[in-house]
């Protein structure tokens, strides 16, 4: 068990200098992480002082300790929220009763199943960006990725820990399968689809961070509701670390679409290709990306009628999202929810057991949350003084799992033909050529307080830092 | 009660939130410890009447949205209703001139002993956010404004001379049989009884303990307070402070609503070997005076460590504790008293007693077992720091790395309202 | 009918209500006089000799006196009291007034004593005669047809019958339709036939079907019996002028929290739902020559544990249905077990050493068709050796503490001879033969290693113990694996047990517990039996039963 100074190398708030169990288990598993991080972490960057933010304690003051870097030296931490005295399961059958702080036997194998699925995003989203280090737009937006970066990773290590210390044998060998999965291999991809997709440029990078690092945080809203008390303050505790990452996408997307709009007041256009001709990306570009993260994205919620949600729900290990704050009796036997099916060509409401629409219930909740997002986004064209508007499609828009997978609609909500499909699948969806027009703009901006052509600088620094800090020291 | 920073009883440093920066992440609601951020589908807004400036919800935000303050008066503060129509924020306007025409007062107006410090600007030398590594872990809002627990009074004595124009309080409270852990150095909230003048029940007002964590009287479930009667605003008008007044007056068996405790860094180091440098004035003698207390009970465990008081006041009259605090032996403690008003005499700081003193805290500076407590007005800060900084460079101590090492080692502890 | 009240399955000589036990020379007799207003269990009379749980105790009992304290005994003359009758079977109205888990409890219990008659007769040289003196129906000739001979009175009445099928719409579930086929090779159309007909056969054509092997007239019964038993007395090898062992009563306590006997205690956490047994190794020192455990007797380790093992068994069996899972440890010294398993080894062919080796085969038999879920727990200060080792083998799961950081607190198991043969499951493998589906290479490779103390990874790389948890995990593991288990439908872990538990190979005992159990255990809670106007709950009312006519 040497080797490690796990109370100096490990931040934690949960006695590992004196827990035995997860000491084993960390004694093989970090130096496996750490040569994890090295192949598959952000490419070229492990000589870099990164100024970025590290979890010392739960605290306000203590989990966000500002200072300069070296990613392979970052102290990733395990860290749970405080333990609340007396809290109760608050929904499903074993509504009132204790939180569980051992893992029931009777859900293991369920607990473990989320446990997983959630703890294989976190790595895979790493690999999926690891080469954006090479193109970033500004010292700053390189900063925020590496910040995204290993805070993915510590997520990572929350869901390690559950594995760990809650799961024996069975948990040791998941934590190391976390390591040895690959985004976007064939025989041994990630366990959800779009987590194997690559993201090829920063566009795609906000867009993600934005949709479905959202998809994370509804994921961890309702994990946080979970009866297993573990669970529960460990993910309360990545909601505050998932917050930068959406930050990143949503001001991201924002400052794209800024300099879009600057580049079309000062030329007085419209078109497209004089936008893409100053160096900017053109609205219609950036709606189409839109409604491909979005549409992916909403797919991770999974099917829209799920015997898995309803036994998850009932059994009391994942809720809904803001349970709590929910006005209904919590069990939701009985209940009914509206889900889409096509029927004669069309799309119509079918209402089917609530308990086996909770995939779908989370969907319109995560729904309704990025609308307002892209909302935001459309002020800053409104305060530009332009007409045009950035919209979500339809939900049932480019979908791959559910009932709705196979189905061609418009992301207006009409079911069309696949002919119809055909002929504007570019006018909805990133075409190569968008693609190869994006990749263009990706040369790489890292002076201090330079910014690629294609986007404005930020409103504000990282903790209160001036946006012409040195994020980075080079070295 | 709200950070008070404006300087003017009026006025009121308001918490705002920048819509247009803001992504509606929901971490500021999460992280607020007294429920003073709410939401709706358009935006997060802090609600004015229940925001103490605590800061607890300024590291969390992703955006740095939340780190915005507007001075505003009272009355118009922004409600809830209007900050949650916003697009963008409103422009900082001027205040209105403060009634009778009065210029600002130097001091705000003493109505805690220990309002936890408003989010630091750019202050070349912050204080600790966390404990010393060997404090003992606080209990943090075990109760909170929707659930208070009752206390009873045990006793009120006043803690000044008679003729003294302050009229300090030591107030006793009891907990009975409920749980109320508290650490030297935390504070607690008192909910005065009775509504404002628009009929809204008055907030809590936060004071500093001023007995050890084994009861003001060992092994009892109390506590103590040192509340100072608020009888006149900063421009000698009078006025009547809610919550002090309320207290000042309760009497033995009298029952008060309490929520907290509170704070979580300004606490005592427990291992052996330990030095205190505690400085001080008026009320914020309370959490020196459960250290002092504690540290006295306990001596023995604390080895050769020693505690060294800077106490201020305007005259010994006014010096609360005056009278026990002449009778701790000199090899315990090392106290220096200083009075600004004594007739006849020069006016004496803090800081001019510190400079003073240069000689025995030159040593104690650079001692890693050295731990320094500072509370008391706003004012008195940047002078003591200032001294502070002159006596280590007088040592030829690098004061920017000591004041950092004493930031992160939880070492330098400020806290000034 | 529940069991509120505890079902005590020790009894004696001089407390049987139903039975009588006389002894000629190598010839015993038990003879069947059921008294009527004594039945276990209120709301009906034992009228016609017709037999409950009660009675079946008291038989088992005396098999087990015949075994144990007359070695003398050759041939035991199974005959009744009353006038014309032998025996009518299970008594219906006690059927009717059962719950389920009661009923099937009772024809498990009844189905392992009908094995254990021809137990007795295969093993030990005691041989079964059915003297049949009047009726004998249903459960009756079930007793019957586990003796090696029947003999039926020929007086133009009393018939053999198995009228279940026609009369009360369930099965002769103790083994009747197994052995009519199975050991009797009755022709099956002709065994439909007798099935179907409520009166059954009697006389010649009983003998023509092989339903009994001979039949007497009522002034030669007797001398027929005698020179049948006889006989069959000839083909036994019970010793001569052995002095049998006395079965003194066990020393035991039994309460809510479990029971504790000298050498097996069973604690019951009813939250959990879980019992542990716990079997201690030989406290003391244990005779390591024969006249040693001639003398030592009733309380020779290996019997007097096994005499409390199969007690807490059938106590855990009958009383606390509610409790699914049975964790099974051992503790102890594992050299003091092996010595004794030497013992055994060395004598072998003595009458008292066979019969304790039979009596540990048929408890851990009992083990093997328990309703509940057994996980062996092989950990510090355990001794899983030899004869114990059958209990972890028997587990349908183990797990062994693995001690990597220290290894002289390592847990050790240790397979003997004795896995190796002593101990057959009713499928007639050794455990270890069943464990590995009868392949050579794994077996020998148990074999070669055989005497030797395995620590867990050695035990694991073997293929002996399921799980090796180590110091760390090992809370964790089992508690988690209990509380999954837990949670489980007890129907379907009782019928995914029972399907895992024995593989290939059947014998009639396996068909009793599989086939013929299973079908009963069906039909017992169909409507057509037990529904308000089903066979069982009509049956004697005059009621005509209203069947469902689908064919399931």
């Amino acid at each position: 068990m040497n080797g490690i100074d796990y109370s100096q190398k490990i931040p934690n708030n949960v006695n590992l200098s004196e827990d035995k169990t997860l000491q084993r288990a960390l004694e093989h598993w970090q130096p496996n992480y750490l040569a994890w991080w090295q192949d598959m972490g952000p490419d070229g960057s492990h000589g870099f002082d990164v100024y970025l933010r590290t979890a010392t304690s739960v605290d306000p003051a203590g989990w966000a300790q500002f200072d300069y870097v070296k990613m392979p030296e970052y102290r990733w931490g395990i860290f749970l929220n405080q333990r609340e005295e007396g809290r109760r399961i608050h929904f499903g059958d074993h509504k009132g009763e204790e939180v569980w702080q051992d893992v029931p036997g009777e859900h293991r194998a369920n607990l473990r199943r989320i446990i997983v699925t959630q703890g294989d995003t976190e790595p895979a989203s790493v690999e999926q960006q690891r080469h954006l280090g090479l193109t970033a737009p500004s010292m700053y937006d390189l900063r925020n990725l590496f910040q995204v970066n290993v805070e993915e990773g510590r997520h990572l290590w929350a869901m390690v820990y559950l594995l760990h210390r809650h799961f024996g044998r069975d948990g040791r060998e998941e934590a190391e399968a976390l390591l040895e999965r690959r985004s976007g291999d064939e025989d041994n991809p990630r366990i959800l689809g779009a987590f194997n997709e690559r993201t090829p440029d920063w566009l795609a990078f906000f867009m993600f961070t934005y949709f479905t690092d959202r998809d994370g945080k509804f994921q961890l809203c309702a994990l946080a509701e979970s009866g297993f008390d573990p669970l529960a303050r460990t993910t309360k505790f990545m909601l505050t670390e998932e917050a930068h990452h959406m930050f990143v996408g949503e001001s991201g997307v924002s400052r794209a679409i800024q300099r879009t709009c600057e580049v079309m007041n000062e030329l007085k256009t419209d078109d497209p290709a004089l936008v893409r001709a100053a160096g900017a990306i053109d609205l219609p570009t950036i709606q189409r990306y839109l409604n491909f993260h979005y549409s992916v994205t909403i797919d991770l919620f999974g099917a829209d009628q799920s015997s898995n949600a309803a036994i998850f729900y009932s059994a009391g290990l994942k809720g809904r999202f803001e349970e709590s704050k929910r006005d209904d009796d919590h069990v939701l036997r009985g209940g009914m929810y509206r889900v889409l099916e096509v029927q004669d060509g069309k799309l119509v409401e079918k209402e089917v057991p609530m308990l086996n629409a909770l995939n779908e219930v989370l969907r319109d909740d995560f729904i309704r949350d990025s609308v307002a997002g892209v909302e935001r986004w459309n002020k800053v064209i409104t305060k530009a003084g332009l007409p045009h508007r950035l919209t979500v499609p339809h939900k049932a828009f480019n979908r791959r799992i559910g009932t709705l997978a196979g189905v061609h609609v418009s992301p207006d909500g009409r079911v069309v033909s696949e002919a119809e499909w055909n002929a504007n699948e570019t006018k909805w969806l990133p075409s190569v050529e968008d693609r190869a027009f994006v990749a263009s703009l990706m040369g790489r901006v890292v002076e201090r307080n330079k910014y690629a052509s294609w986007i404005a600088p930020p409103m504000v620094g990282i903790n209160r830092q001036p946006i012409d800090f040195e994020y980075i020291r080079f070295n | 009660m709200n950070a008070t920073d404006a300087g003017r009883a009026d006025a009121l440093r308001q918490h705002v939130i920048d819509p247009e920066i803001c992504i509606r992440c929901n971490t500021c609601e999460e992280a607020c410890p007294i429920d003073a951020v709410t939401h709706d589908s358009r935006n997060y807004v802090v609600k004015p009447d229940v925001c103490n400036g605590c800061g607890a919800c300024v590291p969390p935000c992703p955006t740095g949205a939340i780190d915005n303050w507007r001075t505003v008066l009272r009355v118009d503060a922004y409600s809830v209703e209007a900050q949650l129509g916003w697009d963008e924020l409103p422009a900082e306007q001027a205040l209105p001139p403060a009634e009778g025409g009065a210029a600002f007062a130097p001091a705000p107006i003493v109505e805690t002993t220990s309002a936890s410090a408003a989010p630091a600007t750019a202050t070349p030398v912050r204080g600790a956010t966390v404990p010393p590594w060997s404090a003992a872990h606080p209990y943090t809002n075990l109760y909170r404004p929707s659930a208070p627990v009752t206390a009873t009074v045990m006793g009120n004595f006043r803690v000044t001379g008679e003729h003294s124009g302050s009229d300090t309080r030591h107030i006793v409270l009891d907990f009975g049989t409920l749980p109320f852990p508290v650490l030297e150095g935390q504070s607690i909230g008192i909910i005065p009884p009775g509504t404002d003048a628009q009929g809204r029940p008055h907030h809590a007002r936060q004071y500093s303990i001023a007995s050890p964590r084994d009861g003001e009287r060992p092994g009892y479930n109390n506590l103590s307070l040192t509340v100072k009667r608020v009888t006149a605003d900063h421009d000698g008008q009078p006025v009547r402070g809610v919550c002090s007044n309320y207290l000042c007056d309760v009497k033995k068996g009298d029952t008060v609503q309490v929520i907290g405790p509170f704070g979580a860094s300004f606490l005592m180091p427990n291992h052996p070997g330990t030095h205190l440098v505690m400085i001080c004035t008026g009320t914020g003698s309370a959490p020196m005076r459960a250290m002092t207390e504690y540290r006295r009970r306990y001596r023995e465990r604390f080895g050769d460590g020693h505690l060294t008081l800077f106490f201020g006041a305007r005259t010994a009259d006014e010096l609360p504790y005056f009278g026990p605090l002449t009778k701790l032996p000199k090899d315990f403690i090392d106290i220096h008293l200083a009075f600004s008003r004594t007739p006849g005499e020069p006016k004496r700081y803090v800081q001019d007693l510190m400079r003073e003193s240069s000689a025995s805290l030159a040593p104690l500076l650079s001692d890693p077992n050295t731990f320094i407590y500072v509370c008391g007005l706003k004012s008195m800060e940047e002078g003591v720091l200032a001294a502070l900084r002159d006596i280590a460079s007088g040592a030829e101590l690098p004061w920017e790395s000591l004041a950092d090492t004493w930031a992160r080692e939880g070492r330098l502890h400020l806290e000034t309202y | 009918m529940t069991s509120e009240v505890r079902v005590d399955y020790q009894t004696d000589p001089s407390r049987y209500r139903h039975w009588r036990l006389a002894f000629d020379g190598a010839i015993a007799s038990l003879t069947m006089d059921v008294a009527e207003d004594a039945g276990l269990r209120p709301g009906y009379k034992l009228k016609l000799n017709s037999y409950d749980l009660g009675v079946d105790i008291e038989l088992h009992d005396a098999l087990q006196r015949i075994r144990f304290e007359h070695p003398e005994v050759r041939t035991v003359v199974v005959t009744s009291a009353k006038d014309r009758i032998f025996c009518s079977g299970a008594n219906i109205f006690m059927l009717g007034l059962s719950s389920h888990a009661w009923k099937v409890n009772f024809c498990k219990f009844t189905n392992e004593t009908r094995n254990g008659i021809e137990d007795a007769s295969r093993h030990s040289g005691l041989k079964f005669l059915a003297a049949l003196n009047g009726a004998c129906a249903g459960g009756g000739y079930e007793m019957a047809l586990a003796c090696d001979e029947i003999l039926l009175v020929d007086d133009r009445s009393s018939a053999v019958s198995l009228p279940e099928v026609p009369l009360l719409g369930v099965l002769p579930g103790t083994g009747g339709l197994t052995r009519i086929i199975d050991k009797r090779h009755v022709r099956h159309d002709l065994a439909d036939v007798f099935c179907t007909t409520t009166e059954g056969v009697r006389g010649q054509r009983a003998v023509e079907w092989r339903l009994v092997d001979a039949i007497a007239k009522p002034a030669n019964f007797i001398a027929t019996v005698r020179e049948r038993a006889t006989a069959l007395a000839a083909k036994s090898d019970r010793p001569e002028g052995a002095k049998g062992v006395v079965l003194v009563p066990l020393e035991r306590t039994i309460d809510d929290t479990g029971c504790r006997y000298r050498h097996v205690t069973v604690d019951i956490d009813r939250a959990r739902r879980v019992a542990t047994f716990t079997v201690k190794a030989p406290m003391e020192a244990q005779p390591r020559d024969l006249a040693g455990v001639e003398a030592a007797g009733a309380s020779w380790w290996p019997l007097a544990m096994a005499r409390e093992l199969d007690d807490a068994i059938l106590h855990m069996r009958t009383n606390e249905t509610a409790i699914g899972i049975w964790l099974l440890r051992t503790e102890g010294d594992a050299a003091a077990v092996i010595g004794v398993d030497d013992v055994m080894a060395l004598h072998g062919d003595h009458w008292f050493v066979r019969e304790t080796r039979g009596m540990l085969r048929r408890t851990f038999a009992r083990l093997d068709v328990s309703s509940r879920t057994l996980f062996a727990l092989v950990d510090g200060g355990s001794c899983f050796a030899g004869t114990l080792l059958e209990l972890a083998l028997a587990a349908d799961r183990s797990y062994m503490l693995d001690t990597p950081d220290d290894p002289t607190l390592a847990p050790r198991i240790t397979p003997t001879e004795a896995n190796f043969g002593w101990y057959p499951m009713i499928q007639g493998k050794s455990r270890i033969a069943r464990r590995f589906h009868d392949e050579t290479e794994p077996i020998e490779a148990v074999h070669a290693i055989a005497g030797q103390p395995l620590e867990a990874s050695e035990a694991q790389s073997l293929g002996l113990v399921t799980m090796t948890p180590d110091t760390l995990d090992w809370d964790d593991e089992i508690r988690m694996a209990i509380e999954e288990r837990a949670s489980l439908s007890p129907d379907a872990l009782t019928g995914m047990e029972a399907n895992l538990r024995f593989g290939e190979g059947e014998t009639m005992e396996t068909r009793v517990f599989g086939r013929l159990s299973a079908w009963q255990n069906w039909i017992f809670i169909r409507p057509n039996a037990v529904g308000e106007k089903g066979a069982l709950k009509v049956y004697g009312k005059g009621e005509k039963t209203a069947f469902d006519w689908n064919r399931i």
